[in-house]
């Protein structure tokens, strides 16, 4: 596909409503002219084709316009998010950046590093190629992150057949791969995208009813709050049609009470890698935790119960790792999966399985039954190193009781007894005074 | 003495108290009603690994509870005793008492 189809669809929808932001609303046509002239900024500033340019940004009408122009104007992007601050300058490094857009400041800031991205195999290939790139980092919860290349032309691909245009909330973060698909595919296929400011349930309701939102992207933590709240009895949500969630599995309690507070919605669970981006997927009619990965350009195999994909629309490597395809192209998600005819669920990463004296225990089985107990808020599973069996299961509890934690953790045996074998009933308990999730709505877990 | 008598038998309670526990999941149960002669693990011992772990994380958590003092029960210093602390309520009372001293 040509770059050039992307200003070809924005300008063809021309009037129809774009982007809503902070009561703010930009047109396709507006879109358009502010990408022209980020465009002109871009050759003013001398930032030419092939430069690696950082765009630090949250969502907003000129960042989703300099991220199309940087396109245009084939330069290879990295988007990162205020949230990444502390980690900033580790990834202006390790990703070549060259020339970095400050978006977060009311004024926009330009300033230069000098790094040579030629010194690098895969972005000297994008670069005589004459692509846009995008460099993306894995959010990795141990270890180094790593720095994800993709053939922005390449990814893009898929959006060619894009022609149903929602009202989508755009939930999932700017620099995450879910967020960079939902914001492509909306300017894809003339959607409106509304930007929340904060992603409290309170906002997202509230601009679900006001700006009458037909798609909800989100994830099961934050879903699972939603609920918590409220908010959503508070609100009219009548527009809402469908409701996505990815990045981790959601737990079957979690489903069922969602299927119960809107019933009208159809509730679809979907799949994406950095390294991958996220195929089109169906999810079964009966039971939304199976998916059927729905994409002529994405293929599966599985191989001792771990999904393996491969992909045209894949990264073209890891700039601080080494090469995971195999010689034939295709990916160890590392994620294990549970298979029914055609349709796939998730189980969990392989680097998450607790291992308690050589069984093993995904933490969201865990979490599952323990998120159905009466006045539990939240919990997060995971595995503690402990001498005799290697391993014990610690859950995190928030409790919206008074209970004492040793109160607790009778009352959880008893309610876990008949659920769950004894290797995978918590070991240990903490109670959790804070958050259970990060700030971008994934549990946080170990 | 007496101080430290006492202390002895509020740790048996909170470990009879923890095996009663523990014992709801059990086959094989933890013979409470011996208290300090009851067998845990090893010769004689009805315990398997998973059981003991939950046994000691939850006396663990018992005592820091109680004494307000975290003691660890199963590391290395714990598992190369001479006789292993791990053998009977008693043993491990022991054992949990002289982490207090420390």
């Amino acid at each position: 596909m040509r770059i050039e189809e992307l200003q070809q669809r924005l300008e063809q929808y021309s009037e129809i409503e774009a982007i809503i932001h902070k009561h703010q609303l930009f047109s396709y046509r507006d879109l358009l002219r502010l990408t022209e002239s980020w465009f002109q900024r871009l050759a003013q500033n001398k930032i030419e084709p092939g430069t690696v340019v950082a765009v630090t940004s949250d969502y907003s009408a000129d960042a989703i316009a300099l991220m199309a122009a940087l396109i245009l104007n084939k330069n290879i992007a990295v988007p990162l998010t205020p949230l990444a601050k502390t980690q900033f300058n580790e990834y202006f490094k390790t990703s070549y950046t060259q020339s970095i857009i400050d978006l977060t400041q009311t004024t926009f800031r330009i300033s230069d590093r000098k790094n040579d991205p030629l010194q690098n195999d895969l972005l000297r290939n994008l670069i005589e190629q004459q692509h846009p790139g995008l460099i993306l980092f894995t959010s990795g919860s141990t270890g180094q992150a790593k720095a994800v290349v993709h053939d922005f032309e390449k990814l893009l691909t898929k959006f060619t057949h894009a022609n149903k245009g929602y009202r989508s909330l755009v939930f999932l973060m700017f620099d995450h791969i879910a967020g960079i698909d939902s914001y492509f595919y909306s300017l894809y296929s003339g959607g409106t995208m509304i930007f929340p400011v904060s992603r409290l349930p309170k906002e997202i309701c509230g601009l679900i009813e006001k700006h009458r939102v037909e798609v909800l992207p989100a994830s099961p933590t934050f879903l699972n709050l939603l609920l918590l709240s409220g908010e959503h009895l508070r609100h009219d949500l009548d527009s809402l049609k469908i409701i996505t969630f990815g990045s981790e599995r959601a737990p079957q309690s979690l489903l069922k009470r969602l299927k119960n507070n809107f019933p009208q919605v159809r509730l679809v669970q979907k799949y994406g890698l950095t390294e991958l981006g996220s195929p089109s997927s169906k999810s079964m009619e009966a039971d939304a935790s199976w998916l059927k990965i729905d994409s002529p350009r994405f293929k599966t195999k599985i191989i001792n119960k771990r999904l393996h994909i491969k992909s045209d629309a894949a990264m073209l490597g890891y700039l601080n790792a080494p090469d995971p395809f195999t010689g034939d192209g295709w990916f160890d998600t590392g994620d294990t999966v549970e298979v029914k005819g055609e349709y796939l669920r998730i189980l969990g990463r392989e680097s998450e399985i607790i291992n308690v004296g050589g069984e093993k225990v995904f933490p969201v089985e865990v979490e599952e039954v323990i998120q159905m107990m009466p006045g539990v808020e939240d919990v997060v599973v995971s595995g503690v190193p402990y001498p005799i069996t290697g391993q014990i299961v610690k859950a995190s509890v928030q409790l919206e009781t008074k209970e004492t934690l040793s109160e607790f953790r009778q009352r959880m045996r008893d309610f876990c007894e008949e659920k769950l074998p004894r290797f995978k009933i918590p070991q240990k308990v903490t109670l959790a005074k804070d958050s259970l999730h990060g700030d971008r709505f994934k549990k946080m877990r170990g | 003495m007496e101080k430290v008598v006492l202390m002895h038998e509020k740790i048996v309670d909170i470990i009879v108290g923890e095996s009663k526990e523990v014992n709801k999941k059990l086959k094989n149960k933890i013979s409470v009603e011996l208290r300090e002669a009851a067998p845990l693990f090893g010769e004689n011992g009805i315990l398997d690994s998973i059981a003991l772990v939950t046994l000691l994380v939850a006396v663990e958590q018992s005592v820091e509870d109680e004494f307000d003092f975290p003691v660890i029960l199963a590391d290395e210093k714990a598992m190369s005793q001479k006789n292993s602390p791990y053998q009977s309520i008693g043993a491990l009372a022991q054992y949990v008492g002289s982490l207090l001293k420390e």
